[in-house]
């Protein structure tokens, strides 16, 4: 009852209004409405967002570090957890002139440990970038899994929806017996054309492969790719990191 | 003495080392294998973990998320690490900054903490020396005996001068007649004393982790009769008696022995050739639905309501109110309820436990976010253990591993184990029809040279399927029989071998011996436990027991374990699928295939999140 009221009350309140009052507010409204979606439309594609993946033992958290502090500190651990900050890199506030242009940058280090893949699905919508790395130095030992992990990625749909580019890092490059990062990119190509034919109808319990990598029929090389894979190397330890500071940059905020 | 003192977030920065010129000098990375074997698999409610030649030792501060471990020799037994490693925490946590990286500054309160801890440590001991409390000491007295024989020397020459250099006021005990006598009462004293020490430590933990010191101890105490009856209770009969015919009545026994074997085959049959029945299950995706999963919270929710108001309302209170840590007196209701859940699933009651005070662990200290109740976070923090535990940690695409054999030129060989009556012929039938899809040539091989009937039934498989099979008939030696398999393998150039052994009891001592040397002789790539769905708490003593004399009985340095589960019976528990979970943590090993029904297309992947779904409903 008491409802009833409260409702024809506004209704006689609306009525008592001149018309293009209504019409203008409604219109106000509108507008800032259309407003906040074009915003918000705008923030979305263009994302400050980097993330770094990789097996466990690549050199993620020791990258993480340098970019941030530059230095690795006092070494590191296997990750159990993501290591997430936004900041200015770490070299580009050296150099004074560059302070006032420099921008944040959000970096994300997510572990490696076969056990916690899922996580990577969470940071990745917002990614403007992906940096996998690759360690070097023992690439032989790993390089199934590393291929294995890297098909994975790249055929995640949100990879190829957004078309996230990729930077395949050789870390540890400072080591004697790292390989070339030439030698490492034949390689992983070579393991992910294998895997191509051994995965193309199965579906794993977690990830559904749902992209056909490539062209069936040749040899898969990334430039097969729909989205931009280029390859750098570096060397967390020592801080030769400027391959990847460059690719930072390329990505975020242009 | 304490090795190293390691401080490092969960992220993987190390903040602090106690031995900072070094660096990691320890052996073999002694903290990435506890990350890797214990904290991330949901092990961390573990009193110590053992690695090597080291034990570790640790403590989580949840709220600041950092990680406390101390390293030290397995050999020592250091009383004072618990102590030093929570005051450690408390100190530390006064002076962590989020923003800082160096903390060289605690150098020195860390030396003022182990001095003081080493102090007490001292107190506690002498205390007790004076005190008339003689099993105490004995256990001190046989723990150092124990480590002093474990070490392969002249066990009992290093028994006496142990016994002797301890034995001040326990002359009641066997040590004191060890200085006397030789070796035989030297055995019998550390018998004794063993045993009193070894409800002390959880030295090697029994999930399937195998200690090779106690080993070497037990088949030395195997010698002494009286011993074996307290260490050994797992040892069903002793080694030397030869497996005997169970006569059951009163008949007499008939020597020869029953093979019907029929040579050439039964030609009668006919040829059933299997039409291409459709897809495989492996191959579909699986769509999982979460529209139902509101329905069933209301009505949990509905059935325990005197028990949840009470709750509900003061720990609504207090999230609302925001900022109370958790502890675990606020944990325990939720952590009792989520385990009753468990175990109505059919999760074993052990993994339950173990999961929850894991789960526990992880939680305390940690701050209550506002507008959340303790139970959910509790929930949440289960559900992502669970996730975690179930992804597998290496890969599971046997497809790829078969490819790579191929290249190499030699047969993937798949043995199946498991015990009686859970589906391993059937399943091995699925596997291969599987395998045929997907353009690898498979043969069977019937190592099952017991059970009437097993041959017959994978040459019927065989011959629905088209594929070779390799038989010897029955009461032929399965090792053997395996051997020849993968040789003919080679030689016709299959891809995959598929091996059907007996199914076994997991105490049954001769026919875990005959399992081993299969797997020693033959070296599969891949050792498949069958299980089926429908087991309940018996599910951690088969998988554990397996384990264990699997690498028991091993020949070579790296025993070979069991690499996957396979899940069988799937389709007749409806939402009780525990056992998956109870395995999986038990062993280790990720479950690779489940089979839900009896026809060839019944077989298909585990939906990690389905299930976690389903656990937790």
């Amino acid at each position: 009852m008491e409802l009833q009221q409260l409702v024809n009350q506004t209704k006689q309140w609306i009525s008592e209004q001149p018309v293009e009052q209504i019409y203008i507010a409604v219109a106000v409204l509108f507008i800032t409405f259309a407003f906040f979606l074009i915003l918000s439309f705008l923030r979305t594609s263009k994302s400050n967002t980097i993330v770094i993946a990789g097996l466990s033992g690549s050199g993620k958290t020791i990258l993480f570090y340098q970019l941030r502090d530059g230095s690795p500190h006092q070494g590191t651990v296997t990750s159990m957890e993501p290591n997430d900050d936004t900041f200015v890199l770490h070299s580009d506030l050296s150099e004074e002139k560059q302070k006032k242009r420099a921008v944040p940058v959000h970096l994300i280090d997510v572990p490696g440990h076969p056990r916690l893949k899922p996580k990577l699905d969470d940071y990745l919508p917002q990614a403007a970038g992906l940096v996998f790395t690759v360690d070097a130095q023992d690439f032989l030992y790993n390089y199934q899994a590393a291929a294995e992990y890297l098909y994975d990625i790249l055929t995640k749909a949100i990879m190829v929806k957004k078309k996230i580019p990729v930077l395949i890092l050789c870390n540890k490059t400072d080591k004697v017996t790292a390989h070339s990062k030439e030698f490492i990119k034949k390689q992983l190509e070579k393991e992910i054309d294998k895997l191509r034919a051994s995965r193309n109808a199965i579906s794993t319990a977690d990830v559904t492969n749902e992209v056909v990598l490539g062209t069936p029929g040749t040899l898969f090389t990334f430039s097969q790719c729909q989205n931009k894979v280029t390859e750098a190397e570096a060397s967390g330890l020592t801080g030769n990191i400027s391959q990847v500071e460059q690719f930072i940059k390329e990505n975020i905020r242009r | 003495m304490l090795e190293q003192l390691l401080i490092f977030t969960r992220g993987g920065l190390v903040l602090w080392s106690s031995c900072r010129a070094l660096g990691n000098a320890l052996k073999g990375s002694p903290i990435d294998a506890l990350i890797r074997s214990c904290l991330l698999e949901e092990r961390s409610a573990d009193s110590s973990f053992s690695h090597e030649s080291y034990t570790l030792k640790w403590a989580f501060h949840n709220e600041l998320g950092l990680v406390f471990v101390a390293v030290y020799q397995r050999i020592l037994h250091l009383l004072y690490v618990d102590d030093l490693l929570s005051a450690v925490r408390r100190e530390f946590s006064e002076i962590y900054d989020p923003k800082r990286i160096n903390y060289d500054d605690f150098d020195e309160m860390f030396r003022q903490l182990q001095k003081e801890a080493e102090a007490r440590a001292e107190e506690m001991k002498k205390l007790k020396q004076s005190g008339r409390v003689p099993p105490v000491h004995a256990k001190k007295g046989g723990a150092g005996q124990r480590t002093l024989t474990g070490i392969q020397g002249n066990g009992a020459k290093k028994g006496t001068g142990g016994g002797a250099a301890k034995d001040d006021s326990d002359g009641d005990i066997g040590n004191g007649r060890l200085l006397s006598n030789g070796v035989d009462n030297g055995m019998k004293g550390t018998n004794k004393s063993r045993v009193a020490s070894k409800g002390k430590e959880n030295g090697a933990p029994d999930t399937g982790a195998f200690d090779v010191n106690k080993l070497k101890m037990r088949s030395k105490t195997g010698k002494k009769g009286d011993g074996e009856k307290k260490l050994a209770p797992t040892k069903g009969e002793p080694k030397k008696a030869v497996k005997k015919n169970r006569v059951w009545d009163d008949k007499p026994v008939e020597e020869s022995k029953l093979d019907f074997t029929d040579e050439k085959g039964d030609e009668r049959m006919e040829r059933e050739v299997v039409v291409v029945r459709g897809e495989s299950m492996m191959d579909k995706e699986e769509v999982i639905s979460s529209e139902s999963e509101g329905e069933e919270e209301d009505e949990v929710e509905g059935a325990k309501p005197e028990a949840k108001k009470k709750g509900w309302f003061s720990s609504m209170f207090k999230s609302i109110a925001g900022n109370s840590s958790l502890e675990k007196a606020n944990l325990q209701p939720a952590l009792k309820a989520l385990k009753d859940r468990l175990m109505t699933k059919n999760v074993a009651e052990e993994i339950a436990e173990k999961l929850c005070e894991s789960v526990a662990t992880s939680l305390e200290g940690k701050k209550l976010g506002s507008f959340t109740r303790v139970s959910s976070t509790v929930q949440t923090a289960m559900e992502e253990a669970l996730l975690r535990i179930l992804t597998p940690k290496r890969s599971i695409d046997i497809l790829r591993d078969v490819h790579a054999a191929k290249e190499q030129g030699r047969p993937y060989v798949v043995v199946f184990v498991g015990v009686n009556g859970v589906g391993k012929s059937t399943n091995l039938a699925k596997v291969a029809y599987w395998l045929l899809q997907h353009d690898v040539s498979v043969m069977l091989a019937a190592c099952d040279t017991f059970r009437s009937g097993a041959v017959e039934q994978l040459r019927t498989h065989a011959r629905r399927l088209q594929i070779p099979i390799f038989e010897k008939g029955y009461e032929k030696d399965p090792a053997i029989v395996a051997k020849e398999a993968i040789q003919e393998a080679a030689r016709n150039k299959s891809d995959v071998v598929l091996v059907d052994t007996a199914g076994r009891m997991q105490d049954n001592e001769p026919l875990m011996r005959a399992l081993s040397k299969l797997i020693n002789l033959n070296n599969p790539d891949l050792v498949l436990f069958v299980g089926e769905a429908l087991v309940g708490n018996d599910a951690v003593d088969q998988l554990s027991k397996f384990n264990q004399k699997l690498a028991d009985l091993s020949t070579v340095a790296t025993a070979r374990l069991i690499d996957g589960i396979l899940l069988t019976k799937f389709d007749t528990i409806d939402d009780k699928v525990g056992a998956a979970l109870s395995m999986v943590y038990i062993s280790g090993a990720p479950v690779m295939f489940v089979g839900c029904g009896q026809s060839y297309t019944d077989l298909k992947k585990l939906n990690v999140k389905s299930i976690v779904k389903t656990l937790l409903k």
